[in-house]
């Protein structure tokens, strides 16, 4: 036990000094910003990792609570005039309070219909985003949400803004890994293996999908409040169907039920489009065909798959 | 108002036949395999854009390019089926929901690559004058949607009633198991599955086409809407699927009419979610859903 | 597992059926079953194929409800609770095919069955209190005991996907025990295990019955029965035909012919 928590401890420590190496060391702008990116991506890829990964649930509408931090966030800042700081955790508390209200009935799915439940509620919350006018500025988007800033310390600086967002790649790095080694977690991942023996040792199923399901959105929900700070610009486009497709590709590229697969499927489907640049046309091809030959040939993932494969190879050698 | 009625009736009545056409695939599909195609709605796509090129493109004859789409789209379907499906080594429902997912984008990517961004549109099926009706206009391509939908389902019932093929995939249905037992080739059932059901997609994707701007963008909207079609009626029932086209499509069209035309895509999410709370089995029939 | 005082003398009944039925459709799987089970026996439940011994583990859990008829445990009405109230008044069980939690590890799926006697929540997962991790540390000192009374121990860290069948009964078992039952369901725990596996098993099941932890198991093999059991209840066809010490039911005539003569074990 205490192993394991140093060897988490050290994992997190190399992290930290990671991203505090590449902070001082890229220059460029372009690169930072992307960096940036792809930690609001990692936090929004663990959200998701949550619930399908270690719950087993899937989710095909997660944009949805993706757009609900981002929008509350634009609306309370612009609208109304919060701080930042403060629409922060409404847009949490929001988008975690309609999570409980949609897997309230949702949740008593599994499969496929889980599956067109969550992407219709996604469609439904795209659809609001679009055609309630007054408020979000319908299909042409939200201009003006203000950077954010603590004191002196101003975060429209994107070096500042990259620190802020992988510091909460760390903290909620290390919230999900205690969640899963402890009783919750395990209670999940038992959900996940075989829901019949989960009830009949007295887990409360229903509940606990419930609970996961309003955490993984109110994860979501905190990297749309870094989104639209950091773009200042949001449209409905940024929350529809295929954002929310994109997310699970990252989930099943990194790796299902793996915290750093989470790292590894954000940060590759962020640049592949940058590498794709040339060909942006093949961007959707290019996801499909991952989805399927990933679903297919390491129904695992990458970090998983690959660490099998390195596991039974080992094993084949120890036993001669 | 009743001029109104009945014009916002008739194009109910039209989408319907076209979300019931749809709907008839996933429930085919869904009572022969259990399996649910997120990819359908991009068969759809295909057909429609596929009628686009052959006959507004390259102006083959109506009726040959009909059939040349449909069956072009359920070969499509077909190797679908073979190279993605068939391979899954383990086929848990999530799996197979993000692979049909991912074909879903691959194939809407691919219809991207081949026709463009770009909306197209092809004159209706013949050129009759609308038949006016107390006011309201009938267009001749609703007589030919709702009546070539009408056929093709007809015709599938009767496939599955009167030939030998058909009895054996229901019996594929019923049991696999059973089916094994009695020789019946369970994997060609599921293949000839995907090949009907695909190639019902492309039939109301060449229907929908001169009623509609056809891009490559638009299978996803009308697969989710089919769907939604197939849990009213009850999946898994052919009569009860193209029922659930029909109400759909006119409460679609009746709340357009009656409220705004921003919510049209949303009363069919409202009514998919209502219906997976409520009644999972559908409005007709009360079958427990085995995943439950 | 720290509660060796109650003995097998208390004769009072644990567990109380009172004509129950349950039918699927049209098939009435069981009907007008009654019988006691007096705390700390170990009672066997046995019949042919079909005959409901599953289905009215079922019923038992909570898993489904009786069409009629009504269950005490210890006393108290259990009609229409939940699975997990039931797993907390002490009633846990193994399953018929093992179902394990493959892709975890043998502790953790034992931890898992110390799920309603522990309490952390996601709050204290997240901030680790003292008391959490205190809680933690009990309970995996915990399941480790009881992995080795079972005598898997040796096995804790391996992913249970990867255990022999032998040694995944035995887990299920365990994962069973770590709910501190008073009443342990055992579904089949014999089957697909060989002759020396099976012995051991025997001398577990008595070693758990010493624990002061009531028994009902559904087995096949009639050795293992006649050996451990002290009381037994024949099924057929969803109904009751006969009940008694082994040595009464042995020497029935409705179950020789119903039961023995009819089925090939
Ligand atoms: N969930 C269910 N739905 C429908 N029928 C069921 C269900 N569970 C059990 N049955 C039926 O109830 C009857 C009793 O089944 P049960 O599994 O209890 O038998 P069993 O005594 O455990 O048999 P075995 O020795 O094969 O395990 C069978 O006819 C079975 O088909
Ligand atoms: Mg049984």
């Amino acid at each position: 036990m205490l192993k394991f928590l140093n060897r988490d401890r050290l994992s997190y420590a190399v992290f930290f000094i990671a991203i505090a190496i590449i902070g001082l060391s890229v220059e460029n702008y372009y690169y930072v910003q992307l960096l940036t990116f792809i930690g609001i991506n990692t936090i929004l890829a663990l959200g998701l990792n949550m619930l399908m990964g270690y719950a087993g649930q899937i989710s095909l509408g997660h944009a949805a609570f993706y757009g609900l931090g981002a929008y509350t966030t634009a609306v309370l800042t612009v609208h109304y005039g919060f701080s930042p700081w403060l629409a922060l955790p409404c847009a949490i508390l929001l988008s975690m309070l309609v999570a409980f209200l949609v897997g309230l009935p949702t949740l008593k799915l599994s499969g496929y219909y889980l599956g067109m439940g969550t992407l219709g509620f996604g469609m439904i919350v795209h659809i609001v985003f679009r055609e309630w006018s007054s408020m979000t500025g319908g299909s042409s988007g939200f201009i003006g949400i203000p950077p954010l800033e603590i004191g002196p310390v101003s975060f429209s600086q994107i070096r500042n803004f990259f620190y802020l967002v992988w510091l909460t790649v760390l903290i909620s790095f290390i919230v999900s890994k205690r969640l899963i080694h402890s009783r919750i977690g395990r209670a999940l991942r038992a959900i996940h293996d075989s829901e019949n023996a989960a009830r009949a040792m007295g887990i409360n199923t229903r509940n606990m999908k419930l609970e996961i399901f309003v955490f993984s959105a109110g994860l979501s929900a905190l990297a749309g409040f870094f989104y639209a700070h950091l773009v200042s610009f949001i449209s409905p486009g940024t929350f529809s169907f295929i954002v929310s497709i994109k997310i699970v590709t990252m989930v099943v590229i990194g790796g299902m039920a793996s915290v750093w697969g989470s790292l590894l499927g954000a940060s590759l489907l962020t640049m592949l489009p940058e590498w794709l640049h040339a060909f942006s046309e093949f961007e959707m091809v290019v996801y499909g065909l991952i989805l399927m030959l990933v679903m297919v040939l390491l129904p695992q993932g990458l970090t998983r798959g690959l660490l099998d494969i390195y596991e039974r190879t080992r094993s084949k050698k120890d036993q001669p | 108002m009743l001029q109104e009625l009945l014009q916002y009736l008739f194009s109910g009545i039209t989408n319907g036949a076209i979300y019931g056409v749809i709907a008839v695939g996933f429930s085919m599909l869904y009572s022969s395999t259990e399996l649910i195609n997120f990819a359908h709605g991009e068969f759809v796509m295909l057909g429609a854009l596929g009628l686009v090129s052959l006959w507004g493109g390259l102006g083959i004859p109506l009726p040959v390019a009909f059939l040349l789409v449909v069956i072009g789209v359920a070969v499509v379907g077909f190797l679908f089926e073979r190279l993605a499906i068939r391979t899954v080594r383990k086929p848990n429902p999530i799996v197979l929901v993000i692979i049909t997912v991912g074909a879903s984008i691959f194939l809407r990517g691919i219809g991207m690559l081949t026709w463009g961004k770009d909306a197209y549109s092809v004159p209706p099926f013949s050129d009759h004058d609308p038949i006016d009706l107390a006011g309201a206009k009938l267009l001749s391509q609703s007589i030919w949607i709702v009546g070539i939908a009408l056929f093709f389902v007809i015709l599938l019932h009767l496939f599955f009633k009167k030939t030998l093929t058909g009895k054996a995939m229901i019996a594929c249905a019923i049991s696999k198991k059973a089916a094994w037992l009695t020789g019946i080739p369970s994997e060609r059932m599921v293949l000839l599955a995907f090949f009907l059901s695909t190639g019902m997609g492309a039939v109301a994707g060449i229907i929908i086409a001169p009623i509609t701007m056809c891009s490559y963008d638009m299978g996803t909207m009308l697969g989710l809407k089919g769907f939604c079609a197939a849990m009213l009626g009850g999946l898994g029932s052919l009569w009860g699927s193209i029922l659930g086209g029909f109400i759909l499509g006119i409460l679609e069209s009746l709340g357009v009419g009656f409220f705004s035309s921003s919510m049209k895509d949303a009363i069919a999410f409202f009514l998919l979610l209502l219906i997976l709370y409520v009644r999972p089995g559908g409005i007709i029939m009360a079958k427990d859903i085995k995943r439950f | 597992m720290n509660e060796p005082d109650r003995k097998k003398t208390s004769h009072k009944p644990l567990l109380t059926l009172n004509s129950i039925a349950k039918a699927f459709g049209g098939v009435q799987a069981l009907w007008n079953i009654s019988f006691d089970l007096k705390e700390g026996m170990v009672q066997a439940l046995i019949g042919p194929n079909g005959a409901g011994k599953t289905t009215l583990f079922n019923l038992i859990t909570g898993i489904f409800t009786p069409d009629s008829g009504e269950i005490l445990f210890d006393g108290r009405p259990i009609g229409g609770k939940k699975v997990y109230d039931l797993v907390q008044v002490g009633i846990a069980r193994t399953f018929q095919n093992v179902e394990l939690f493959g892709s975890m590890t043998a502790l953790e799926n034992v931890m898992v069955g110390q799920h309603v006697r522990t309490r952390c929540g996601f709050w204290s997962a997240v901030t680790r209190t003292p008391w959490m991790v205190k809680e933690e540390t009990a309970s995996r000192k915990k399941a480790l005991k009881i992995m080795a009374f079972v005598g898997i121990d040796h096995l804790a860290n391996r992913r249970s996907s990867e255990l022999s069948f032998g040694w995944q009964r035995l887990l299920e078992i365990a994962r069973a025990l770590s709910s501190s039952p008073r009443l342990l369901l055992l579904d089949e725990p014999a089957a697909g295990l060989n002759t020396v596996e099976t012995r051991q098993l025997g001398t577990l099941l008595k070693k758990i019955q010493a624990q002061g932890i009531t028994l009902l198991l559904v087995e096949h093999d009639m050795g293992l029965i006649m050996d451990i059991s002290n009381r037994i209840v024949v099924l057929d066809q969803g109904e009751k035909i006969a009940e008694g010490t082994p040595r009464e039911v042995q020497s029935n005539e409705a179950v020789m012919s119903a039961y023995l003569g009819r089925s090939e074990h």
